[in-house]
């Protein structure tokens, strides 16, 4: 059934999203953020297999592209953080905070 | 439901939760890597063979390795990269989530057709007919990506690199 794997894609996103949303370890944010990337990526291949069509993979490919490119550049920003504050905490980060 | 799909998914979403609850995100990367087989769990018995490899490849050969690498980093510092205050409102952020799902949950079951999913064509998840819609109708998306991760790259490096 296909709404069980959608069920599981919605499950995946909104266990990414709380870390998100509540944890301050720029780290977990990050990991938290693959979680959320992997639940759409569950949802695309349903699809696709829903209609037989080999696009929905080729999408697959392109976010597990943009990912891996997220992660680097996320944990590059987070290296000149530490290096800057000596902190990976997002809480730190509020000097445009009026 | 299939027997699989039910542990590979109540795998996934665990070790999911297991990773962002963690204090400690040394310790989820452990969780992290037992969501990700368990997904290419789920991939294959969507069928599609080829991706659930790739997915291994990519997420816990390329990105969890380079979590890994930075959590070493962190770590070998004084401060300790551990560090972290308590949570920013952690039950309004679970009460959001849990609303977001159940209104997801809920909608995706009644749009989603309920029937069996059809047996897939031949060979859906094998490597030629994705290579042949990546390389045919999907040829821009595949040469912006390319464009996408060179600036990765060059971003990352110019980051990352010291101040001289």
């Amino acid at each position: 059934m296909i709404a069980n794997y959608l069920v599981l894609s919605a499950a995946l996103f909104c266990v990414g999203a709380f870390g998100v949303l509540a944890r301050r370890h720029l780290v977990v944010v990050l990991m938290s953020l693959e979680v959320m990337l992997n639940g759409v990526n569950v949802a695309l291949l349903a699809f696709a297999r829903l209609h037989g069509d080999s696009g929905g993979q080729v999408f697959v490919l392109m976010v597990m592209a943009v990912a891996a490119a997220e992660a680097a550049v996320g944990l590059a920003i987070l290296v000149a953080v530490f290096r800057n504050r000596g902190s990976a905490d997002a809480r730190e980060l509020r000097d445009l905070h009026g | 439901m299939d027997p699989v799909f039910a542990v590979a998914a109540g795998l996934a979403v665990g070790a999911g939760l297991m990773v962002v609850t963690r204090r400690d995100p040394v310790r989820g990367v452990p969780w992290m890597l037992l969501c990700f087989v368990a997904l290419a769990a789920v991939y294959l018995r969507i069928g599609a063979s080829f991706l659930a490899a790739v997915h291994v490849l990519v997420y816990t050969g390329a990105i969890l390795v380079l979590f890994v690498f930075i959590l070493m980093l962190l770590s070998g510092r004084p401060g300790e990269g551990g560090a972290e205050g308590p949570d920013r409102w952690p039950v309004a952020s679970a009460a959001l989530c849990l609303g977001l799902f159940v209104l997801l949950a809920v909608s995706l079951a009644r749009i989603a057709p309920s029937s069996r999913l059809p047996d897939p064509p031949a060979g859906f998840g094998a490597v030629e007919p994705v290579g042949r819609s990546l390389f045919g109708r999907h040829l821009l998306p595949f040469e912006l990506v390319s464009i996408l991760i060179l600036a990765a790259l060059f971003g990352s490096v110019l980051l990352a690199r010291k101040k001289p």
